[in-house]
Protein backbone atom coordinates (compact mmCIF):
# COMPACT_ATOMS: atom_id res chain seq x y z
CA UNK A 1 0.00 0.00 0.00
CA UNK A 2 1.18 3.66 -0.74
CA UNK A 3 1.86 5.52 2.19
CA UNK A 4 2.47 9.24 -0.35
CA UNK A 5 1.04 12.13 1.47
CA UNK A 6 -0.15 14.69 -1.03
CA UNK A 7 -1.69 18.11 0.32
CA UNK A 8 -3.85 19.76 -2.33
CA UNK A 9 -4.42 23.83 -1.79
CA UNK A 10 -4.30 22.53 1.81
CA UNK A 11 -5.17 26.01 3.44
CA UNK A 12 -5.80 26.70 7.77
CA UNK A 13 -7.45 29.57 8.81
CA UNK A 14 -8.08 29.65 12.55
CA UNK A 15 -11.71 32.09 13.74
CA UNK A 16 -13.83 33.80 11.87
CA UNK A 17 -15.09 37.38 10.23
CA UNK A 18 -12.38 39.63 10.76
CA UNK A 19 -10.68 38.29 13.99
CA UNK A 20 -9.73 35.40 11.47
CA UNK A 21 -6.02 34.24 11.73
CA UNK A 22 -4.91 33.14 8.37
CA UNK A 23 -2.05 30.88 9.50
CA UNK A 24 -0.76 28.74 7.02
CA UNK A 25 -1.22 28.08 3.04
CA UNK A 26 -2.68 27.28 0.52
CA UNK A 27 0.01 25.02 -0.21
CA UNK A 28 0.50 22.11 -2.63
CA UNK A 29 3.02 19.12 -2.03
CA UNK A 30 3.78 15.44 -2.28
CA UNK A 31 6.06 13.27 -0.37
CA UNK A 32 6.67 10.07 -2.12
CA UNK A 33 6.23 6.61 -0.25
CA UNK A 34 9.54 6.17 1.74
CA UNK A 35 10.70 10.01 1.52
CA UNK A 36 12.40 11.91 4.84
CA UNK A 37 10.45 15.70 4.05
CA UNK A 38 11.48 18.38 6.41
CA UNK A 39 9.02 21.35 6.73
CA UNK A 40 11.84 23.70 7.76
CA UNK A 41 10.85 27.35 8.87
CA UNK A 42 10.93 30.05 11.22
CA UNK A 43 8.50 30.04 14.19
CA UNK A 44 4.79 30.17 13.85
CA UNK A 45 5.20 30.01 10.24
CA UNK A 46 2.72 26.85 10.90
CA UNK A 47 4.31 23.70 9.82
CA UNK A 48 3.06 22.21 13.59
CA UNK A 49 -0.82 23.47 11.71
CA UNK A 50 0.29 21.50 8.56
CA UNK A 51 1.48 18.48 10.44
CA UNK A 52 -1.89 18.43 12.70
CA UNK A 53 -3.59 18.93 9.89
CA UNK A 54 -1.77 15.53 8.17
CA UNK A 55 -2.69 13.30 11.18
CA UNK A 56 -6.51 14.21 10.99
CA UNK A 57 -6.17 16.30 14.67
CA UNK A 58 -6.78 19.11 13.14
CA UNK A 59 -9.50 20.43 10.45
CA UNK A 60 -8.52 21.74 6.86
CA UNK A 61 -10.07 25.34 5.98
CA UNK A 62 -9.74 24.44 2.48
CA UNK A 63 -8.27 21.81 0.15
CA UNK A 64 -7.41 18.16 0.56
CA UNK A 65 -4.55 15.90 2.59
CA UNK A 66 -4.21 12.61 0.81
CA UNK A 67 -2.46 9.58 2.32
CA UNK A 68 -2.27 6.60 -0.13
CA UNK A 69 -5.59 6.79 -1.70
CA UNK A 70 -7.39 7.77 1.23
CA UNK A 71 -8.59 11.18 1.78
CA UNK A 72 -8.18 12.67 5.90
CA UNK A 73 -11.14 13.53 7.19
CA UNK A 74 -10.36 12.63 10.64
CA UNK A 75 -7.34 11.32 13.12
CA UNK A 76 -5.42 9.03 11.07
CA UNK A 77 -4.73 5.64 13.34
CA UNK A 78 -1.88 4.02 11.41
CA UNK A 79 0.52 6.67 11.94
CA UNK A 80 3.36 7.50 14.32
CA UNK A 81 3.51 11.02 16.02
CA UNK A 82 5.60 12.52 18.41
CA UNK A 83 5.34 16.21 19.85
CA UNK A 84 8.08 18.87 21.29
CA UNK A 85 6.78 17.68 25.08
CA UNK A 86 6.81 14.30 24.77
CA UNK A 87 3.31 11.64 25.60
CA UNK A 88 4.83 10.04 28.14
CA UNK A 89 2.33 9.46 30.86
CA UNK A 90 4.19 9.98 34.88
CA UNK A 91 2.20 6.99 36.44
CA UNK A 92 3.51 4.01 34.14
CA UNK A 93 7.22 2.67 33.34
CA UNK A 94 8.73 3.08 29.88
CA UNK A 95 7.23 -0.01 29.15
CA UNK A 96 4.23 0.69 30.37
CA UNK A 97 3.76 3.46 27.98
CA UNK A 98 5.06 2.05 25.21
CA UNK A 99 2.13 -0.77 25.96
CA UNK A 100 -0.23 2.63 26.45
CA UNK A 101 -0.11 3.30 22.96
CA UNK A 102 -1.21 -0.77 22.71
CA UNK A 103 -3.80 -0.82 24.74
CA UNK A 104 -5.61 2.50 23.44
CA UNK A 105 -5.73 0.93 20.19
CA UNK A 106 -7.24 -2.05 21.56
CA UNK A 107 -4.28 -4.32 20.28
CA UNK A 108 -3.09 -7.23 23.23
CA UNK A 109 -0.09 -6.21 24.80
CA UNK A 110 1.10 -10.15 25.07
CA UNK A 111 1.84 -10.60 21.65
CA UNK A 112 3.60 -7.77 20.93
CA UNK A 113 6.63 -8.61 24.16
CA UNK A 114 9.45 -9.62 21.59
CA UNK A 115 8.45 -5.81 19.40
CA UNK A 116 8.96 -3.76 22.78
CA UNK A 117 11.71 -5.73 23.78
CA UNK A 118 13.00 -5.30 20.01
CA UNK A 119 12.37 -1.58 19.98
CA UNK A 120 13.87 -0.72 23.33
CA UNK A 121 16.88 -2.45 22.24
CA UNK A 122 17.42 -0.27 19.16
CA UNK A 123 17.34 3.16 20.76
CA UNK A 124 19.24 1.09 23.88
CA UNK A 125 17.03 1.98 26.29
CA UNK A 126 16.35 -2.20 27.41
CA UNK A 127 17.64 -1.36 30.75
CA UNK A 128 15.44 1.63 31.28
CA UNK A 129 12.33 -0.59 30.80
CA UNK A 130 11.40 -0.67 34.13
CA UNK A 131 12.44 2.97 34.96
CA UNK A 132 9.52 5.97 35.16
CA UNK A 133 10.14 8.93 32.27
CA UNK A 134 11.04 11.14 35.65
CA UNK A 135 13.91 9.52 36.38
CA UNK A 136 15.43 9.31 32.78
CA UNK A 137 17.16 12.16 30.95
CA UNK A 138 15.72 14.44 28.45
CA UNK A 139 17.18 12.56 25.70
CA UNK A 140 16.14 9.18 27.03
CA UNK A 141 12.68 10.18 27.58
CA UNK A 142 12.54 11.31 24.15
CA UNK A 143 13.70 7.96 22.85
CA UNK A 144 10.93 6.22 25.40
CA UNK A 145 8.84 8.89 23.44
CA UNK A 146 9.85 7.65 19.85
CA UNK A 147 9.51 3.53 21.10
CA UNK A 148 5.49 4.86 22.20
CA UNK A 149 5.19 6.17 18.80
CA UNK A 150 6.57 3.44 16.35
CA UNK A 151 5.66 0.53 18.35
CA UNK A 152 2.40 0.02 16.74
CA UNK A 153 4.18 -0.34 13.04
CA UNK A 154 3.09 2.37 11.30
CA UNK A 155 4.32 3.42 7.88
CA UNK A 156 4.35 7.02 7.87
CA UNK A 157 6.38 9.05 10.71
CA UNK A 158 4.91 12.32 11.80
CA UNK A 159 7.83 14.16 14.09
CA UNK A 160 7.37 17.66 15.33
CA UNK A 161 10.40 18.98 16.83
CA UNK A 162 11.11 15.47 19.02
CA UNK A 163 14.24 16.94 19.28
CA UNK A 164 13.72 20.31 19.72
CA UNK A 165 14.41 20.38 24.39
CA UNK A 166 17.46 18.27 23.74
CA UNK A 167 21.00 19.83 24.25
CA UNK A 168 23.11 19.76 21.37
CA UNK A 169 25.20 16.47 21.73
CA UNK A 170 21.98 14.52 22.64
CA UNK A 171 20.37 15.76 19.70
CA UNK A 172 23.15 15.13 17.12
CA UNK A 173 23.34 11.32 18.64
CA UNK A 174 19.69 11.02 18.36
CA UNK A 175 19.23 12.29 14.90
CA UNK A 176 22.16 9.70 13.63
CA UNK A 177 19.91 7.45 15.37
CA UNK A 178 16.72 8.36 13.34
CA UNK A 179 18.61 8.31 10.28
CA UNK A 180 19.65 4.81 11.28
CA UNK A 181 16.19 3.78 12.04
CA UNK A 182 15.03 5.64 8.62
CA UNK A 183 17.30 4.01 6.15
CA UNK A 184 16.45 0.58 7.91
CA UNK A 185 12.83 0.57 7.43
CA UNK A 186 12.57 3.37 4.96
CA UNK A 187 8.74 4.70 6.44
CA UNK A 188 7.26 8.27 4.93
CA UNK A 189 8.41 10.88 7.60
CA UNK A 190 7.51 14.42 7.56
CA UNK A 191 9.80 16.00 10.25
CA UNK A 192 9.18 19.66 11.42
CA UNK A 193 12.25 21.50 12.65
CA UNK A 194 13.88 24.73 12.73
CA UNK A 195 17.28 23.83 12.28
CA UNK A 196 18.50 24.20 8.53
CA UNK A 197 21.46 22.09 9.42
CA UNK A 198 19.31 19.13 10.97
CA UNK A 199 16.61 19.48 8.02
CA UNK A 200 19.36 19.41 5.55
CA UNK A 201 21.45 16.33 7.17
CA UNK A 202 18.71 13.79 7.54
CA UNK A 203 15.88 15.06 5.15
CA UNK A 204 15.81 13.61 1.18
CA UNK A 205 13.80 16.83 0.87
CA UNK A 206 13.63 20.38 2.51
CA UNK A 207 10.31 22.37 2.25
CA UNK A 208 11.12 25.64 2.83
CA UNK A 209 8.17 27.36 5.10
CA UNK A 210 7.98 31.16 5.20
CA UNK A 211 6.91 33.30 7.57
CA UNK A 212 2.88 33.56 8.71
CA UNK A 213 0.84 33.26 6.52
CA UNK A 214 3.22 30.14 5.81
CA UNK A 215 3.57 28.75 2.45
CA UNK A 216 5.85 26.58 0.74
CA UNK A 217 8.56 28.40 -0.63
CA UNK A 218 10.93 25.98 -2.30
CA UNK A 219 11.33 22.57 -1.84
CA UNK A 220 14.59 21.57 -2.32
CA UNK A 221 15.95 18.21 -3.06
CA UNK A 222 19.18 17.15 -0.68
CA UNK A 223 20.82 15.20 -3.25
CA UNK A 224 23.73 13.84 -0.43
CA UNK A 225 24.75 10.41 0.00
CA UNK A 226 23.26 8.20 3.15
CA UNK A 227 24.73 7.81 6.10
CA UNK A 228 25.37 11.29 6.09
CA UNK A 229 27.53 11.31 8.82
CA UNK A 230 30.35 14.08 10.05
CA UNK A 231 32.29 13.36 6.61
CA UNK A 232 29.22 14.40 4.30
CA UNK A 233 28.40 16.89 7.05
CA UNK A 234 31.87 18.67 6.55
CA UNK A 235 31.70 18.54 2.68
CA UNK A 236 31.54 21.76 0.52
CA UNK A 237 28.40 20.34 -1.03
CA UNK A 238 26.67 19.91 2.63
CA UNK A 239 27.79 24.07 3.40
CA UNK A 240 26.13 24.92 -0.39
CA UNK A 241 22.91 23.68 1.05
CA UNK A 242 22.89 25.07 4.28
CA UNK A 243 23.94 28.15 2.73
CA UNK A 244 21.29 28.18 -0.28
CA UNK A 245 19.22 27.51 2.44
CA UNK A 246 19.86 30.66 4.84
CA UNK A 247 20.03 32.47 1.77
CA UNK A 248 15.82 32.12 1.77
CA UNK A 249 15.73 33.08 5.48
CA UNK A 250 17.75 36.02 4.98
CA UNK A 251 15.64 36.54 1.96
CA UNK A 252 12.52 37.32 4.66
CA UNK A 253 14.78 38.76 7.43
CA UNK A 254 14.05 35.71 9.47
CA UNK A 255 17.89 35.54 10.00
CA UNK B 1 19.94 11.35 35.31
CA UNK B 2 17.56 12.40 38.47
CA UNK B 3 17.99 10.46 41.60
CA UNK B 4 15.26 7.84 42.51
CA UNK B 5 14.63 4.83 44.76
CA UNK B 6 13.87 6.97 47.59
CA UNK B 7 12.41 4.79 49.84
CA UNK B 8 12.61 5.10 53.46
CA UNK B 9 15.40 3.56 55.20
CA UNK B 10 16.11 3.32 59.23
CA UNK B 11 19.61 5.56 58.32
CA UNK B 12 16.82 8.56 56.22
CA UNK B 13 14.55 8.20 59.43
CA UNK B 14 17.71 9.07 61.79
CA UNK B 15 18.80 12.05 59.61
CA UNK B 16 15.09 13.44 59.48
CA UNK B 17 15.27 12.76 62.99
CA UNK B 18 18.45 14.67 63.98
CA UNK B 19 17.16 18.14 61.22
CA UNK B 20 14.24 18.03 63.12
CA UNK B 21 15.72 18.28 66.82
CA UNK B 22 15.65 22.16 66.71
CA UNK B 23 11.52 21.52 66.32
CA UNK B 24 11.23 19.23 68.69
CA UNK B 25 13.14 21.25 71.01
CA UNK B 26 11.00 24.16 70.08
CA UNK B 27 7.92 22.22 70.77
CA UNK B 28 8.55 21.00 74.07
CA UNK B 29 10.12 24.29 75.32
CA UNK B 30 6.87 25.58 74.27
CA UNK B 31 4.66 23.37 76.77
CA UNK B 32 7.30 23.84 79.46
CA UNK B 33 6.74 27.86 79.14
CA UNK B 34 3.05 27.48 78.89
CA UNK B 35 3.17 24.56 82.61
CA UNK B 36 5.53 27.32 84.21
CA UNK B 37 4.11 30.57 83.25
CA UNK B 38 0.45 29.43 84.26
CA UNK B 39 2.25 29.62 88.26
CA UNK B 40 5.01 32.13 87.49
CA UNK B 41 2.20 34.65 86.19
CA UNK B 42 -0.41 33.29 88.68
CA UNK B 43 -3.12 32.80 85.86
CA UNK B 44 -6.37 31.60 87.64
CA UNK B 45 -6.90 27.68 86.75
CA UNK B 46 -10.40 29.01 85.63
CA UNK B 47 -9.10 31.10 82.58
CA UNK B 48 -6.12 28.86 81.38
CA UNK B 49 -4.65 25.63 83.05
CA UNK B 50 -1.04 24.18 82.44
CA UNK B 51 -1.26 21.04 80.41
CA UNK B 52 0.01 18.52 82.88
CA UNK B 53 -3.32 19.42 84.25
CA UNK B 54 -4.68 19.30 81.13
CA UNK B 55 -3.60 15.62 80.42
CA UNK B 56 -4.56 14.46 84.21
CA UNK B 57 -8.18 15.32 84.27
CA UNK B 58 -8.98 14.98 80.46
CA UNK B 59 -7.62 11.20 81.30
CA UNK B 60 -10.31 11.48 84.24
CA UNK B 61 -12.84 11.97 81.34
CA UNK B 62 -11.62 10.14 78.75
CA UNK B 63 -14.63 7.68 78.63
CA UNK B 64 -17.03 10.65 78.12
CA UNK B 65 -14.40 12.11 75.64
CA UNK B 66 -14.14 8.89 73.16
CA UNK B 67 -18.21 9.11 72.76
CA UNK B 68 -18.21 12.65 71.32
CA UNK B 69 -15.17 11.51 69.02
CA UNK B 70 -16.66 8.73 67.48
CA UNK B 71 -20.28 11.17 67.37
CA UNK B 72 -17.84 13.71 65.80
CA UNK B 73 -16.60 11.75 63.94
CA UNK B 74 -19.29 9.54 62.31
CA UNK B 75 -20.22 13.51 61.24
CA UNK B 76 -16.86 14.16 59.57
CA UNK B 77 -16.88 10.84 57.91
CA UNK B 78 -20.55 10.50 56.71
CA UNK B 79 -20.56 13.98 55.07
CA UNK B 80 -16.79 14.19 53.94
CA UNK B 81 -17.69 10.50 52.06
CA UNK B 82 -20.98 12.09 50.72
CA UNK B 83 -18.94 15.24 49.48
CA UNK B 84 -16.00 13.37 47.67
CA UNK B 85 -18.61 10.79 45.82
CA UNK B 86 -21.22 13.35 44.57
CA UNK B 87 -18.34 16.26 44.31
CA UNK B 88 -16.28 14.09 42.16
CA UNK B 89 -19.20 12.95 39.29
CA UNK B 90 -20.12 16.80 39.43
CA UNK B 91 -16.78 17.78 38.75
CA UNK B 92 -16.46 15.40 35.85
CA UNK B 93 -19.60 16.38 34.25
CA UNK B 94 -19.07 19.99 34.24
CA UNK B 95 -15.37 19.94 33.25
CA UNK B 96 -17.06 18.13 29.78
CA UNK B 97 -20.21 19.73 29.32
CA UNK B 98 -20.32 23.20 27.88
CA UNK B 99 -24.63 23.35 28.69
CA UNK B 100 -23.76 22.50 32.64
CA UNK B 101 -20.14 24.55 32.80
CA UNK B 102 -22.43 27.66 31.50
CA UNK B 103 -25.42 27.05 33.95
CA UNK B 104 -24.10 25.07 37.50
CA UNK B 105 -20.71 26.25 37.05
CA UNK B 106 -20.93 29.96 37.92
CA UNK B 107 -23.72 29.26 40.19
CA UNK B 108 -20.92 26.94 42.42
CA UNK B 109 -18.82 29.57 42.41
CA UNK B 110 -21.07 32.18 43.80
CA UNK B 111 -21.99 29.65 46.00
CA UNK B 112 -18.38 29.43 46.62
CA UNK B 113 -18.31 32.90 47.96
CA UNK B 114 -20.46 32.29 51.01
CA UNK B 115 -19.08 31.79 53.69
CA UNK B 116 -21.07 27.74 54.50
CA UNK B 117 -21.02 27.91 58.03
CA UNK B 118 -23.48 30.44 57.94
CA UNK B 119 -25.75 28.28 57.33
CA UNK B 120 -25.54 26.22 59.91
CA UNK B 121 -28.50 27.94 62.32
CA UNK B 122 -30.64 27.70 59.40
CA UNK B 123 -30.17 23.89 59.18
CA UNK B 124 -30.53 23.01 63.07
CA UNK B 125 -34.04 25.06 62.98
CA UNK B 126 -34.99 23.07 59.77
CA UNK B 127 -33.98 19.72 60.68
CA UNK B 128 -32.98 19.86 64.75
CA UNK B 129 -30.51 18.76 66.89
CA UNK B 130 -29.51 15.57 65.64
CA UNK B 131 -26.86 14.01 62.99
CA UNK B 132 -28.66 15.02 60.09
CA UNK B 133 -27.66 19.36 60.25
CA UNK B 134 -23.94 18.38 61.13
CA UNK B 135 -23.86 16.07 57.97
CA UNK B 136 -25.04 18.49 55.66
CA UNK B 137 -22.50 21.22 57.36
CA UNK B 138 -19.39 18.90 57.12
CA UNK B 139 -21.14 18.09 53.77
CA UNK B 140 -21.06 21.39 52.27
CA UNK B 141 -18.21 22.79 53.48
CA UNK B 142 -16.20 19.80 51.70
CA UNK B 143 -18.44 19.95 48.82
CA UNK B 144 -16.65 23.15 46.77
CA UNK B 145 -13.65 22.66 46.60
CA UNK B 146 -13.19 19.07 45.67
CA UNK B 147 -16.00 20.43 43.33
CA UNK B 148 -13.86 23.11 42.12
CA UNK B 149 -10.56 20.84 42.21
CA UNK B 150 -12.30 18.64 40.15
CA UNK B 151 -12.66 20.82 37.40
CA UNK B 152 -9.65 22.13 37.02
CA UNK B 153 -8.21 18.54 37.09
CA UNK B 154 -10.01 17.05 34.08
CA UNK B 155 -10.25 20.30 32.34
CA UNK B 156 -6.29 20.63 32.74
CA UNK B 157 -4.85 17.35 30.69
CA UNK B 158 -2.04 18.65 28.13
CA UNK B 159 -2.54 19.46 24.77
CA UNK B 160 0.38 16.52 23.61
CA UNK B 161 -1.60 13.92 25.72
CA UNK B 162 -5.40 15.19 24.27
CA UNK B 163 -3.65 14.98 20.57
CA UNK B 164 -2.26 11.28 21.47
CA UNK B 165 -5.11 9.65 22.54
CA UNK B 166 -6.69 10.84 19.59
CA UNK B 167 -4.41 9.59 17.18
CA UNK B 168 -4.92 6.33 18.80
CA UNK B 169 -8.86 6.31 17.89
CA UNK B 170 -9.34 5.31 21.35
CA UNK B 171 -13.02 5.61 22.50
CA UNK B 172 -14.19 8.12 25.48
CA UNK B 173 -13.90 5.40 28.09
CA UNK B 174 -10.77 4.07 26.94
CA UNK B 175 -9.12 7.37 26.94
CA UNK B 176 -10.68 8.57 30.50
CA UNK B 177 -9.34 5.04 32.10
CA UNK B 178 -6.24 4.97 30.84
CA UNK B 179 -5.30 8.93 30.69
CA UNK B 180 -8.05 11.74 31.99
CA UNK B 181 -8.25 9.85 35.04
CA UNK B 182 -4.79 8.78 36.24
CA UNK B 183 -3.66 12.85 34.62
CA UNK B 184 -6.91 13.88 36.76
CA UNK B 185 -5.71 12.73 40.23
CA UNK B 186 -3.51 14.77 41.37
CA UNK B 187 -5.43 18.21 41.24
CA UNK B 188 -8.23 16.20 42.76
CA UNK B 189 -6.32 15.11 45.54
CA UNK B 190 -5.59 18.93 46.06
CA UNK B 191 -9.59 19.34 47.35
CA UNK B 192 -9.76 16.39 48.87
CA UNK B 193 -7.06 17.40 50.94
CA UNK B 194 -8.14 20.67 51.63
CA UNK B 195 -11.80 19.13 52.15
CA UNK B 196 -10.29 17.29 55.10
CA UNK B 197 -8.76 20.03 56.74
CA UNK B 198 -11.91 22.15 56.68
CA UNK B 199 -14.24 19.06 57.60
CA UNK B 200 -13.86 18.69 61.77
CA UNK B 201 -14.09 22.59 61.53
CA UNK B 202 -17.56 22.47 59.96
CA UNK B 203 -18.70 19.65 62.36
CA UNK B 204 -17.58 21.51 65.39
CA UNK B 205 -19.12 25.05 64.42
CA UNK B 206 -22.47 23.05 63.92
CA UNK B 207 -22.07 21.51 67.32
CA UNK B 208 -21.71 24.56 69.30
CA UNK B 209 -24.82 26.04 67.54
CA UNK B 210 -27.51 23.13 68.37
CA UNK B 211 -26.47 20.02 69.81
CA UNK B 212 -26.59 17.40 73.18
CA UNK B 213 -23.79 15.29 71.74
CA UNK B 214 -20.26 15.42 70.43
CA UNK B 215 -16.57 17.51 70.88
CA UNK B 216 -17.99 20.46 70.02
CA UNK B 217 -20.85 20.60 72.21
CA UNK B 218 -18.68 19.36 75.30
CA UNK B 219 -16.21 22.10 73.97
CA UNK B 220 -18.97 24.76 74.67
CA UNK B 221 -20.24 23.15 78.04
CA UNK B 222 -16.93 22.65 79.77
CA UNK B 223 -15.99 26.10 78.49
CA UNK B 224 -19.39 27.74 80.17
CA UNK B 225 -18.47 25.56 83.20
CA UNK B 226 -15.28 27.19 83.14
CA UNK B 227 -13.13 24.41 82.62
CA UNK B 228 -10.33 25.29 79.84
CA UNK B 229 -8.60 22.09 81.00
CA UNK B 230 -11.29 20.09 79.45
CA UNK B 231 -12.04 22.45 76.39
CA UNK B 232 -8.08 21.64 75.89
CA UNK B 233 -8.70 18.01 75.86
CA UNK B 234 -11.65 18.49 73.84
CA UNK B 235 -9.87 20.51 71.25
CA UNK B 236 -6.64 17.91 71.54
CA UNK B 237 -9.18 15.00 70.59
CA UNK B 238 -11.33 17.14 67.53
CA UNK B 239 -7.36 18.03 66.19
CA UNK B 240 -6.41 14.32 66.45
CA UNK B 241 -10.14 13.57 64.45
CA UNK B 242 -8.76 16.37 61.98
CA UNK B 243 -5.41 14.53 61.56
CA UNK B 244 -6.98 10.76 61.28
CA UNK B 245 -8.90 12.27 58.01
CA UNK B 246 -6.10 14.10 56.61
CA UNK B 247 -3.73 11.07 57.30
CA UNK B 248 -6.36 8.86 55.78
CA UNK B 249 -6.44 11.02 53.02
CA UNK B 250 -2.53 11.32 52.57
CA UNK B 251 -2.18 7.26 52.79
CA UNK B 252 -4.74 7.16 49.62
CA UNK B 253 -2.82 9.57 47.80
CA UNK B 254 0.30 8.19 48.57
CA UNK B 255 -0.88 4.71 47.32
CA UNK B 256 -2.85 5.78 44.15
CA UNK B 257 -0.49 8.13 42.61
CA UNK B 258 2.95 7.37 44.09
CA UNK B 259 4.39 8.91 40.67
CA UNK B 260 3.68 12.43 41.67
CA UNK B 261 5.89 14.69 42.31
CA UNK B 262 4.35 15.98 44.99
CA UNK B 263 3.88 12.47 46.55
CA UNK B 264 7.90 11.47 45.41
CA UNK B 265 9.41 14.78 47.02
CA UNK B 266 8.39 13.37 50.56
Amino acid sequence: MSNQIKFSGVKKVFGRGPDAVHAFGPVDMVVEDGEFVSLLGPSGCGKSTLMLMTAGLLDVTEGTVQIGDRTVNGPQTDIGIMFQDNTLVPWRTVRGNIELQLEMRGISVASKRAEIDAILASVHLEDFADRHPYELSGGMQQRAAFCQAMIHAPNTMLLDEPLGKLDAMTRERIRSDLQSLWMEQRPTVLFVTHSIEEAIQLSSKVAVITPRPGRIERVIDIDLPYPRDYEVKRSPEFSAYVHETQEIFRGYGVI
Amino acid sequence: MASFDKKPTFAGLKLRLMNSWMFVAFFIGFFLFWEYSVLWFDIPLYILTPPSLIIENGAADLPRLLDYTLVTGTEVIIGYVLAVVLALPLGLAIAFSTILKRTIYPFIVCIEMVPKIAFAPLFISWLGFGLLPKVIIVFLVCFFPIVLNAILAFNSLSEELTLFSRSTGAGIWRTFFKVRLPAALPQCFVGFKYAAINATVGAAIAEFIGSDEGLGFYIQIVTGNMRPDLAFAGIFFLTLLGLCLFGLVTLAERLLIPWHISVRRN
